[in-house]
């Protein structure tokens, strides 16, 4: 408990609330504004906090996670665009209700809803992180080794339709991932000749590459011209009838466990999260037949649990090193920059920097409730009148800056572009891009880990399964991947039986 | 079209693959082996895509690029202007991709774009220069008129 | 704060739009550091950038270019333009230690040395219950058994390693080097267990010093550390010239005019000492050490030959 208060009072001082309350706005907006999601919007944030106090730096990072996870809500309900992916399943029953002229109605919801979701996803994380941070010390090279193996496995296979086509991408990832001096041997891997390849390639140069230039491709194929009327952004407001919002009560609670459980798992994102919520709350009801036509507990299943994996993302961040989502691994980048090693002795180090950060992963949750209100919300819908084809190039200025700064050479943007072309590519023929961000992340660490667990083991390969704790992960990882296989043969023998039956 | 399109995916993957395994065999040690590994994993994975799409794929229209014109102008746009960011100077080049961009995807209220483009580029200038002091390619004009002056 | 620096930004600005002919320095100054931001070197080189930036009366602009242990900033650094305006903030190692082990574009002559900052030394520790008590004793507990003992270092062929194995060839010792990616890492695996001597820098263990969950038997240093009693320093042990230290320099690029060199490495020299400054390498483990112009380099170059005579010996050099 005395890990919380200390941490609060260090977090209720001038600078980190003015950055959460700037930041949960912003993130508002920037999820408002479709095109632009919260990956990119953090990742070019990232390298303008180097100088910062890190506690406001991820205030930052809390404020702008949040809140654009809600924001995204906003052009999903008024105009079925989802602003961000996790909003997609935000459209399914937003906008038939803003089509019944219940915008306002549906805004409310979905600001209430986002909040519940944080503050239940942020508690998760403030109770079961610091219990899972004291039994890592226990974990040696070997278990992270499973670990990292466990987290490329578990993501390959969950997302993207075409699980080869998943695994191709992580497998890519990894060999990205090798690129520079090997640390363990000096061997320089794929560099060219280059220099500035000795270094590998900078995870934030070809994150903001394939994550934010795709959209903006994509910005200005559409070509908007105009931007919206006024006429298209007018709310109405509908009053609850009674006992309405009670009745929501239980599509927040299933909503958020289900987030929070997609959360801690690596691989899955918010979207993944905001569908399987409101797929569970379609078959609760009773009366399916209702989702999809303006109900209000599809918009609440959806934007409660696309908020709710948000801080449950961080748990494995936080307390193994181990980034669940390309947020988490951005919000660890953020750590290293500040001279933090992520992991148990980060809660034992700096107790103040961890508990702060859950705790503003808690107050920015607060803050949608204040700050998303109906007023805001009309006034971030006005910034939809901006014609898309503006952003277009003011994004590439913020991308090309905010790549530049980090090292301060012209070659990275090129890396950027090349990366953003082919990530642009790749998405058209459904190789999903997450994959090659955690390759790239956990590759490295799952080489250096078997091969330090080796030099100590004395070369004895069977040490990676005879430890009781490594032994445990071998096997989740051999389920997870083995998961798929069983479930395809299941599918076949019980096809097999049907058609015997007839 | 989806079919020739995974084909040629799957061949993209199996080149870059097996050039990273025919590049890592002469890396000393364990240093080499995981690479070589990826490497070959790499082309394996593609050859399965590729042939997945040889038995099975069906001829479902999928479209790579919805607007051809405006994706590679943008595209264009943005290879120019990193092009130009280091010998022009960063805001020299962000304030005539603010212009040019718009225009040439057929934005024609000039004035509108102008402001715009100016209050951005200020804003830019204020959060990064001045705020931050992050160092950005130097302005040539800045320095042509100073030495002219 | 956030004002101050508006403010320092804008006037810099200014006083660049006015074609002023001033004495060095007119403009600001780029900085480069050859590591990510957040490590020591990149934290003690901003805090002494602050001090600079008064002094100089301009205003630094701090460039991290990590990678490569310290390679790839040194070669980006070596093409800047020797005006005064570029200057590099950098440890021994990608100097001294990375040319060992690494094929790089640079060398000694690459650089002017300007002035070395501080200094700290490297220590070897190991769990409470460890059968040894002191300096001696734990160099022949690791003496006589070959192979059993592993310790945990900074990465292969680093300065921390070949800090270890100076000491370890001179008595003989085989122990088995386990890198890791920085001390912050090393120490999770020593106190879990999964090594079991932790090698590294003095603040990263210092905590668990005091709570009696570690000892620290040995410094890599002449010299004795006051903050660890227990540990030996190499003169105690007769070993004095086997003596390797982390420390921090600022260098130019080749040939800089020597009377910029001598402006600033007295304005260092002043900054180094400023008490706010000791008392913050005091909490890093460091101490203040000056060395100037032509000695510094002197420095560098013994450094870097009685390194490369270690990582021969290893079997490690290109």
């Amino acid at each position: 408990m005395e890990f919380y208060t200390n941490a609060l009072q260090n977090v209720l001082t001038l600078w980190p609330i003015a950055a959460m309350v700037g930041a949960t706005l912003l993130g508002v907006f920037i999820g408002a504004l479709p095109g632009l999601n919260p990956v990119m919007a953090i990742a070019l944030l990232l390298p303008l906090t180097y100088s910062m106090d890190p506690l406001v730096a991820l205030a930052m990072v809390a404020g702008i996670y949040n809140g654009s996870m809600y924001g995204g809500a906003i052009p999903a309900i008024l105009l079925r665009i989802p602003g961000t992916p996790a909003s997609i399943a935000t459209t399914f029953d937003g906008y038939p209700m803003a089509d019944k002229g219940e915008a306002g109605k549906a805004l409310k919801i979905a600001c209430w809803s986002s909040a519940m979701g944080g503050i239940a996803s942020a508690i998760a994380l403030m109770t079961v992180g610091p219990l899972l941070a004291r039994v890592t010390l226990y974990f040696g090279p070997a278990e992270y080794f499973w670990i990292a193996i466990f987290g490329m496995a578990s993501v390959g296979v969950m997302v993207g339709s075409d699980p080869i086509k998943g695994i191709m991408a992580a497998v890519l990832g990894l060999l990205i991932g090798t690129i520079g001096i090997d640390s363990l041997s000096g061997q320089a891997r794929f560099t060219f000749g280059q220099t500035w390849l000795l270094g590998g390639l900078d995870l934030i140069v070809v994150l903001v590459g394939l994550y934010a230039l795709p959209p903006v491709l994509q910005l200005a194929e559409k070509c908007d011209l105009k931007g919206l009327s006024a006429a298209q952004l007018k709310l109405t407001n509908v009053p609850f009838k009674p006992g309405e919002l009670k009745g929501l009560l239980p599509t927040w609670l299933r909503a958020s466990s289900i987030g929070i459980a997609v959360g801690i798992l690596p691989g899955a994102g918010g979207n993944i999260a905001a569908f399987l919520s409101y797929n569970a709350a379609k078959k609760a009801s009773e009366d399916p037949g209702s989702f999809g036509k303006g109900n209000p507990q599809g918009v609440a299943a959806a934007e409660c649990g696309n908020n709710a994996d948000n801080a449950a993302s961080m748990i494995p961040a936080l307390s193994l090193g181990i980034p669940g989502n390309v947020v988490a691994a951005l919000v660890l980048s953020a750590l290293t920059i500040h001279g933090l090693q992520p992991g148990p002795q980060l809660f034992h180090q700096n107790p103040v920097l961890v508990g702060g950060f859950m705790m503003e992963m808690l107050i920015t949750s607060l803050l949608i409730f204040l700050l998303g209100g109906t007023v805001a919300t009309r006034v971030f819908a006005q910034f939809q009148r901006l014609p898309g084809v503006l952003l277009v190039p003011s994004i590439l200025i913020l991308m090309c800056v905010g790549v530049y700064v980090i090292n301060g050479r012209p070659v990275d943007l090129w890396v950027m572009l090349l990366a953003g072309i082919a990530g642009y590519f790749l998405e058209k023929v459904n190789v999903p891009l997450a994959p090659v961000i955690l390759g790239m992340i956990l590759g490295p660490m799952a080489e250096q880990s078997v091969r330090r667990a080796l030099l100590i083991s004395r070369g004895d390969a069977t040490e990676l399964l005879t430890r009781p704790l490594s032994a445990t992960l071998a096997m989740a990882t051999v389920l997870v991947i083995a998961w798929p296989l069983i479930k395809v043969i299941r599918d076949r023998n019980r096809k097999k039986r049907e058609a015997g039956h007839r | 079209m989806e079919r020739r399109q995974d084909i040629f995916l799957g061949l993209i993957f199996m080149g870059v693959g097996a050039a990273a395994a025919w590049m890592a065999r002469s890396y000393s040690g364990e240093g080499g082996t995981y690479p070589m590994v990826l490497g070959i994993l790499l082309a394996l994975l593609g050859s399965a895509v590729a042939g997945k799409a040889l038995r099975s794929g069906a001829y479902v229209d999928r479209q790579l690029i919805e607007a051809p014109t405006k994706m590679v102008t943008a595209a264009a746009a943005c290879t120019v202007y990193i092009a130009l960011v280091a010998p022009l100077g960063f805001y020299t080049s962000s304030f005539l991709l603010m212009l040019m961009l718009p225009a040439a995807l057929g934005f024609r209220q000039w004035l509108y774009a102008v402001i715009v483009a100016l209050v951005f580029t200020l804003v830019v200038f204020l959060v990064f220069s001045v705020l931050l002091e992050k160092p950005l390619p130097r302005e040539t004009l800045l320095s042509l008129l100073s030495t002219g002056g | 704060m956030k004002m101050k620096t508006a403010f320092v930004g804008l006037t810099t600005v200014i006083a660049l739009s006015l074609p002023a002919q001033a004495e060095y320095p007119e403009r600001p100054i780029e900085l480069t550091i050859p590591a990510g931001a957040g490590g020591g070197t990149d934290t003690s080189a901003r805090k002494l950038a602050i001090l600079l930036e008064e002094a100089l009366g301009t205003s630094i602009a701090i460039l991290n270019v990590g990678g490569g242990g310290g390679s790839v900033g040194a070669s980006q650094f070596m093409q800047s333009k020797n005006d005064g305006y570029s200057l590099f903030a950098t440890w021994n190692s990608p100097l001294t230690t990375v040319p060992q082990v690494q094929n790089v574009a640079y060398s000694l002559d690459s650089f002017t040395p300007i002035a070395s900052t501080s200094e700290t030394a490297y220590t070897l520790c190991v769990k409470s219950v460890f059968p040894a008590e002191n300096g001696q004793g734990f160099l022949d507990e690791l003496a006589s058994n070959p192979g059993k003992y592993t310790y945990g270092n900074d990465g292969i062929g680093g300065t921390m390693q070949l800090a270890a194995e100076r000491i370890f060839q001179a008595n003989k010792i085989d122990a088995i080097p386990i890198p890791f990616g920085g001390a912050g890492e090393t120490l999770q695996n020593f106190l879990g267990g999964h090594v079991d001597i932790y090698g590294g820098s003095i603040s990263t263990v210092l905590p668990y010093v005091e709570n009696g969950e570690a000892k620290c038997l040995l410094v890599t240093s002449a010299a004795d550390v006051p903050a660890l009693p227990q540990a030996s320093g190499l003169e105690a042990l007769g070993m004095a010239d086997k003596e390797t230290l982390l420390w921090r320099a600022i260098l130019g690029p080749k040939d800089l005019d020597p009377a910029i060199v001598k402006k600033l490495s007295d304005v260092i020299e002043t900054a180094v000492n400023d008490p706010g400054y000791v008392e913050f390498l005091k909490t890093k483990g460091e101490v203040p050490n000056v060395v100037k112009g032509p000695d510094l380099g002197a420095r560098l170059q013994a450094e870097f030959d009685a390194l490369a005579e270690v990582s021969k010996g290893l079997g490690l050099s290109q």
